[in-house]
């Protein structure tokens, strides 16, 4: 299934398998899920929220290195 | 089955890993102020009265903080001048500082922006341009540091506030402690807790409202209330020694989610005898080419910009 991840000013459209939660995504991409705030199809979410076919996922930094 | 603990809404937004609480966005922002402005009651932060000098860096936690001390204002309990700080980093801090002038503005706050430039004649960036680190400079926190807390101190009078506040949060006190304890500096730790204590009338006391906040919840915090922040990470953390310890407790926080609270809780329960034993009890005197309050003939800044002019 597809999904539109906007990371940034990033935006892609990529392919996950089904039943990934957010947390699995955030995994994936190597993402530590305490230093983001999670947005599905505009609302928060928490870490095991799923992601399905079409949803929208952004991924907001909200803590920094250093 | 996730819902709000407090109101049964099913749209929750945080599932506290230190306690297991589940919140939607209404109940976690109302709980999140109750918890600071409780922390104020608690610590006596805060007296009818007070005007507060606000450091306002356009990041998050003091974006977070002006939201939670205008609702004081608003009730006419304190007043606010808040102040941003231009340390003069090129590609970082001028977007912070647009988005600190729009946030004041937005709630009418009265608000300065003090230049490193204006005040020492030098930016950091020329500081840590001139000077590097083989030849012995510091690493670039510890000038910026020494700087903005006298500057903070001079506009504290300048305007005639009696506190001043900052959004140092559970991490950066958490990460103070650990980095205090390694160094050895035992003299830092007495210093470190929720409100200064003052040793010269020139001394403005600091006061730290989100102390007990964990940074994660300050993030979701302003998204949740769609605060426009400055999210971006300053391009000198990396030097920083803090940097690491930061992620070292992090990294520790995965597996053990209160750790931070017991750091901080076990640090305040041992404040009272390490201050008793080892508060420094230097007299406090005048820097004799600024004249602020200064451990020293030259307060730390002058002695700085003297030893750059060699």
């Amino acid at each position: 299934m597809q999904i539109k991840l906007v990371i940034g000013e990033k935006v892609d459209l990529i392919e996950i398998n089904n039943n990934n939660t957010v947390k699995d995504l955030l995994k994936n991409m190597d993402i530590a899920p305490e230093t983001v705030v999670v947005k599905k199809n505009n609302c928060i979410v928490i870490d095991e929220e799923l992601v399905e076919d079409g949803d929208l996922i952004e991924v907001i930094q909200v803590i920094y290195g250093g | 089955m996730n819902s709000c603990d407090k109101c049964g809404n099913p749209n929750i937004i945080i599932k506290k890993k230190q306690s297991g609480q589940k919140l939607c966005k209404d109940c976690f922002i109302k709980s999140t102020q109750n918890k600071v402005i409780k922390d104020i009651r608690k610590y006596k932060l805060i007296k009818k009265g007070d005007k507060i000098l606000l450091g306002l860096s356009g990041g998050k936690d003091s974006v977070m903080l002006l939201d939670i001390l205008n609702s004081l204002r608003k009730r006419n309990i304190i007043d606010i001048i808040a102040v941003t700080i231009d340390e003069g980093i090129h590609g970082y801090r001028e977007e912070g500082v647009e988005i600190a002038v729009r946030n004041a503005k937005k709630l009418g706050v009265e608000h300065r922006v003090v230049k490193f430039k204006d005040y020492f004649g030098i930016t950091l960036d020329e500081i840590i341009a001139k000077n590097t680190l083989k030849d012995g400079r510091r690493n670039a926190c510890t000038y910026c540091g020494v700087f903005r807390r006298w500057i903070f101190n001079k506009v504290a009078r300048e305007e005639g506030a009696t506190k001043i506040a900052t959004g140092h949060n559970l991490d950066d006190e958490t990460q103070s402690i650990v980095m205090s304890y390694l160094e050895g500096n035992i003299h830092n730790l007495t210093r470190i807790g929720p409100k200064s204590e003052i040793k010269n009338k020139k001394f403005t006391i600091k006061i730290k409202p989100l102390r007990e906040i964990p940074e994660k919840e300050i993030g979701l915090y302003v998204i949740a209330k769609e605060l426009e922040v400055h999210f971006a990470g300053c391009p000198y953390a990396i030097e920083s020694f803090r940097g690491e310890i930061k992620d070292f407790i992090k990294q520790l926080s995965n597996e053990h989610p209160t750790i931070m609270y017991s750091t901080l809780r076990g640090f305040d329960k041992i404040k009272t005898i390490l201050k008793k034993e080892f508060s420094n009890k230097s007299i406090v005197m005048e820097c004799e080419k600024c004249g602020e309050p200064s451990a020293a003939q030259l307060c730390k800044v002058c002695s700085f910009l003297e030893s750059w002019k060699k």
